[in-house]
Order: C-alpha cells, then sequence, then structure tokens
C-alpha cells in the first residue's frame, strides 16, 4: 500500500496511475478466443430480455383461461349459487384481472428496453419491471379471504354448528386483516424489515430484491441532478 | 463501418479490455465473469447493427456492457448456458507469477474495494479510470456532468478512506 498516500488531499491521479498499471498487465496477458467469439455470433439467441417473455406469456395465457372459466361458471351460476361464492370468485376473478394487466405491462416493457441508451434510463426501466413484481405477490396475498369463504351459505349460518362458525368467523378475519396489511406494507419503503426479508428470501426475489436498491441508487441520483438545478 | 461477423470480431479484439474489465467489476467468481462476458459478447453482438455512429464506439460498448453486467443475475441466465454451451474462456488471462508488487497488490486492493461500492458508483469510477471525460461518463450514464464530477469526488474520497482504514489496521 505504499503507491497509495494516505493523505487525502494528495495527488488526484494515484487511482487512474493504477489503473494504468492495471491496464498495461492486462494488454500483456489478456488474449480473445476468436474461434469463441465468432461461434457466438452464429448461435440463434435472442436478447436476455426476450427469454423473459416465455414464462410471462404462458402466465397470460394461464390466466386469461382460469379467467374465463371463471366469469362463465359464474356467470352461469348468477341466480343459483349462493351469494358468498358469487362475491368470493367475483374477488378473486377482477385480482386475477388485475394481475394479467401487470404481465402485460411487464411485457410491453421487456419489448420497450433498448440497452442502448444511457445506463441510468435503462436500469430505471429495468428495475421497475423487475419491482413491478410486487404488484402481482400483493394482489395473490389479497386473495386470501376470498378462499375461506367462497364455500360458506346462509344454511350454515342458520342451522351450522356454533363451534364451526366461529372458526370461521376467526379464520375469515385473519385471512381478511393479513390480506390487508401485507397488501398495504409489502412495498419498497419496507424492502429491509424482518417480515419482508422472510417473505422474499428465496433466490427467485434476488433479482427483484437488488432491484430495488438499484432504483434506490437511481433515485439518490435524481435528487442530486435536482439541487444541481436549483443551484444547492 | 461494415456489420458482419468479422468487422465486429475485430472491434472485439480491439476492445477485449473494456468488455473484461467491466465483467471483472460486477462478479466475485471466475464462472460467473465467464458466463457475463459470453452475455455481453451476445447482446453486443445483437446490438452491433444497431451501433449509432455519431457516438464512439466504445460509449456504445461500455453501455451494453455496463448496462448488461447490472442487470445480470446469474439465475435468470440460465438459458444462455443450456442453449448457448461454450466451451472454454472467450477472454483468457495468462497466469503471471510473477505478482507481489507493491503496485500489483494495490491493483488488487483497488479492484476489491471498487467492487464493493453500489453498482452505479462502480461503473462512474471505472468509467473515470479509464480515462473517459466527464462529459463522456455522463453520455454514457445518462447523468450530467456536474453530477459525475460531484460523484467521482466523493467515490474517490470513499475509496482512499478504504485504503487508510487498511493501513491502520496493519
Amino acid at each position: 500500500m505504499e503507491n497509495i498516500s494516505t493523505n487525502t488531499n494528495t495527488n488526484e491521479n494515484e487511482f487512474r496511475e493504477l489503473w494504468s498499471s492495471y491496464n498495461k498487465k492486462l494488454n500483456e496477458s489478456l488474449t480473445l478466443n476468436r474461434k469463441n467469439t465468432e461461434d457466438l455470433t452464429k448461435i440463434r439467441i435472442g436478447s436476455f430480455l426476450a427469454s423473459m417473455s416465455p414464462l410471462k406469456i404462458f402466465t397470460i395465457l394461464a390466466g386469461i383461461i382460469w379467467s374465463v372459466i371463471g366469469d362463465v361458471i359464474v356467470i352461469n351460476l348468477l341466480n343459483t349459487a349462493s351469494p358468498f361464492f358469487l362475491i368470493s370468485a367475483g374477488i378473486q376473478l377482477v385480482l386475477t384481472q388485475i394481475a394479467i394487466v401487470i404481465y402485460i405491462y411487464q411485457l410491453v416493457i421487456i419489448h420497450r428496453v433498448d440497452i442502448n441508451q444511457p445506463v441510468m434510463e435503462t436500469q430505471r426501466t429495468l428495475a421497475r419491471l423487475r419491482t413491478s413484481t410486487l404488484w402481482v405477490a400483493r394482489i395473490l396475498f389479497l386473495q386470501l379471504p376470498v378462499w375461506t369463504t367462497f364455500y360458506l351459505s346462509a344454511e350454515m349460518f342458520e342451522n351450522g354448528n356454533v363451534m364451526l362458525l366461529s372458526l370461521q368467523i376467526v379464520v375469515t378475519h385473519v385471512f381478511t386483516f393479513a390480506a390487508v396489511w401485507l397488501f398495504t406494507n409489502i412495498k419498497f419503503e419496507n424492502r429491509n424489515k424482518k417480515w419482508f426479508r422472510l417473505i422474499f428470501d428465496g433466490k427467485e426475489w434476488t433479482p427483484v430484491m437488488r432491484s430495488m436498491e438499484l432504483l434506490e441508487q437511481i433515485g439518490e441520483y435524481g435528487i442530486e441532478k435536482e439541487a444541481e438545478g436549483k443551484g444547492v | 463501418m461494415n456489420r458482419d461477423s468479422q468487422t465486429f470480431l475485430n472491434v472485439i479484439e480491439s476492445n477485449k479490455g473494456i468488455i473484461y474489465k467491466v465483467a471483472n467489476t460486477y462478479c466475485r467468481d471466475d464462472d460467473n465473469r465467464k458466463d457475463l462476458i459470453q452475455e455481453i459478447i451476445i447482446q453486443l453482438w445483437l446490438s452491433f447493427t444497431k451501433y449509432d455512429e455519431k457516438y464512439k464506439l466504445s460509449t456504445w460498448m461500455y453501455r451494453i456492457a455496463l448496462n448488461v453486467s447490472i442487470s445480470f443475475y446469474r439465475k435468470e441466465h440460465t438459458r444462455s448456458r443450456i442453449s448457448a454451451p461454450l466451451p472454454d474462456d472467450i477472454l483468457h488471462i495468462k497466469d503471471d507469477s510473477s505478482g507481489g508488487s507493491e503496485t500489483e497488490t494495490d491493483v488488487v486492493l483497488l479492484n476489491k474495494f471498487i467492487k464493493e461500492l453500489k453498482e452505479i458508483d462502480r461503473a462512474i469510477i471505472i468509467l473515470h479510470l479509464e480515462g473517459n471525460s466527464q462529459q463522456e461518463t455522463a453520455d454514457i450514464l445518462g447523468l450530467t456532468a456536474t453530477n459525475v464530477s460531484t460523484r467521482i469526488s466523493r467515490i474517490k474520497q470513499q475509496l482512499k478512506q478504504k485504503f487508510i482504514n487498511l493501513k491502520t489496521q496493519n
């Protein structure tokens, strides 16, 4: 560490000098395997973003099929089914349709992202794309209570077992509270909370978590840019 | 400029250092770096026809290399290894056992400390150390030159502090 001065006001170029020596060494030792590079240009392969599309398209199609079947069932049972079933199914279908809209939005972004554009612009779009996945999670949680009510009927309340009904009411209330609480609290600001990290712990959530951190960094630059504009 | 594969190979050959240094800054291990280098080259090739000659070639390369590196998450890129099984390294670095001088140790430390910075700060400092002007750095990143200038000073202070802390510990 003799080359780096410990005086914070000394030569501004010392890092550049170090980097030059790194460059010099790389120039001497770095070789390109032209054959492998040429092979890469012959592989029929899409952009890494386009590779995310098939799964989203599949999810959208599956969601549309589920939604259409659900709509047909609800419409056909409109006059005969229990109001509990109709309302529960209706809520579930509306939430599914909102999730489909989010997936379509993601698909549109995927096809709009241009990695030739400046880094901040591209990264902001990509980070928003990934963090919008959180919306899908919020909506999935919001569905929780309807899975505890769709099978209820008026007869169950008139002739049902008091203990079972009490249990039913407690479970539905707990699920409703949990759903609303999670829906309102799953957001960027809470990303460092323990419960948040616990829910989004898996590897598949790593890109989303990192994207949130990146959005925060991008936000910091936005604030600095605004401050510059105001001459701060 | 021709947009054929031979021209592309020559462009990559002349600028291989950019790809290696950016990939190295955003990767922790060799396997990851190998995948990232492959992904960067694929994206450069896919974008080669879109290269706008009003920008310097290096500006275009930095933008793509940084955009791919910052958004590179290994789990999402398993497809590249499945559908494009490449043999050995594309960029190979010769083993050098002569290392160990003070400068070389500092270079290793500098790289280590840069890797500890936040993603955007890493991009700024690499572009600065690579000799890009503040305006060029701003164009690559989509920031203002003033913004870049302020950040460079802060990052340099952070790096210097890391060297000082290490020296104090020893």
